[in-house]
């Protein structure tokens, strides 16, 4: 991530702790083949702003959304591994040939 | 301080000491007991000394620490996973903050501009430094973090270098380039990158100058003079970009050549046998 990107979720998870609201963040922890974000992407899924950066976009983002949704209620942090390996053929966007581990935790709100 | 630092926290203690030019790393358990999953602990080293925020339990923590500390001495460590020694059922995910990058122009020229609007675009923290005010404006460089007026004997006396500050000399004489790069050359950390515009003839006039002046060739070999990958830039803007790419393969690596050249997917396919995947 860049700095700014450090600056935008920063401010984010900041404001959501402020507010006491809780949120899901998503972190890639780590990456095989290629895919469309490395290692350090991040993105919070804060229930009232929406989503605030990417792991990717596509497919494997909505498997990470639906992951962060589940944390959030259960408050127990999760690692989802994604495959973007499925069929070249498909044209789907989530088709990149890797697979990341994403690590998902409930953040502010009642955990802290 | 926290004792427990949340997420906002880490993200907080880490953008500090980056833009303060100083360095930190933090510990998130992402394996290991169930209690400990999402606890994090931070190491920040703001030059003078290093402190700790947070704890992992007093059986985790020294072995986190030290590969906190190791990633934070360590200028090629990359963010990712580690195991601490000892405790192989446990995994930490380690970030890495170094000194905010800085791109300093010196020169605030026809140059100058496209490269701080690029190098703005790819994340540098942009200071654009002129002795003439009327050319380092507001105007003319909107995205710049500072404008600084200052004298090209000494350039560099209102703006902390260290080893993430990149540093493109592009005044508008070579006289002034020559003054800014020597005073470039005897920083300490030194900068992760000097470049200096000008031909072959003047790059090498320079360095002849630099070797009188008692500056040694293993400094001397890091200057990147003349600047750039060789795309054949001609334009302002188009030379901005062949430094932009110079500073991206520096960053992430890379030949520089063209990824089609390096990859060969067309030959490799067309040469392979089709039972093997090749082209029928």
């Amino acid at each position: 991530m860049t700095h700014e990107d450090d600056k935008t979720l920063a401010d984010a998870l900041i404001e959501a702790r402020d507010a006491g609201r809780a949120c899901a963040l998503a972190t890639i922890v780590a990456t095989k083949g290629s895919t469309p974000r490395k290692v350090g992407a991040r993105m919070l899924v804060d229930p009232q702003v929406g989503l605030v950066g990417t792991v990717g976009g596509g497919c494997g983002e909505a498997e990470v959304i639906e992951a962060a949704q589940r944390v959030l209620v259960s408050g127990e942090a999760v690692r989802v591994r994604v495959d973007l390996t499925e069929d070249f053929t498909t044209w789907s966007p989530a088709v990149c040939g890797g697979v990341m581990d994403v690590f998902v935790e409930r953040v502010s709100g009642s955990s802290g | 301080m926290v004792d427990a630092p949340s997420a906002a926290d880490t993200a907080r203690l880490l953008l500090d000491v980056s833009e303060a030019g100083g360095r930190g790393a933090a510990a998130t358990v992402v394996a290991g007991p169930a209690d400990c999953l999402g606890l994090r602990l931070v190491r920040l080293d703001e030059g003078e000394r290093a402190r700790t925020v947070g704890s992992l339990g007093t059986d985790l923590d020294p072995a986190v620490l030290s590969l906190l500390d190791e990633a934070i001495s360590d200028t090629r460590a990359r963010d990712g996973l580690r195991t601490p020694a000892g405790h192989d059922d446990v995994e930490v995910y380690v970030e890495v903050r170094r000194p905010v990058r800085e791109l300093i122009v010196v020169g605030a020229g026809h140059i100058a501009q496209p490269m701080a609007h690029i190098g703005a675009l790819l994340g540098y923290r942009v200071i654009v430094l002129d002795d003439r005010p009327d050319f380092a404006t507001r105007e003319r460089f909107p995205e710049a973090h500072r404008l600084v007026r200052a004298d090209f004997s000494d350039p560099f006396a209102d703006i902390a270098l260290h080893e993430r500050s990149h540093i493109l000399l592009v005044t508008r004489g070579h006289k002034y380039d020559y003054e800014c790069l020597i005073r470039a050359l005897r920083t300490t950390p030194a900068p992760a990158y000097i470049g200096m515009i000008g031909s072959r003839r003047r790059v090498r006039a320079t360095y002849v100058q630099l070797l009188d002046e008692g500056i040694d060739r293993a400094r001397i070999d890091r200057i990147h003079a003349p600047v750039g990958l060789d795309i054949g830039a001609e334009t302002p803007e188009e030379i901005a970009i062949s430094v932009a790419a110079e500073l991206v393969l520096l960053d992430r690596g890379g030949s520089g050549g063209m990824l089609r050249d390096v990859e060969r997917v067309a030959e490799r396919f067309f040469n392979t046998d089709p039972s093997e995947g090749g082209a029928p």
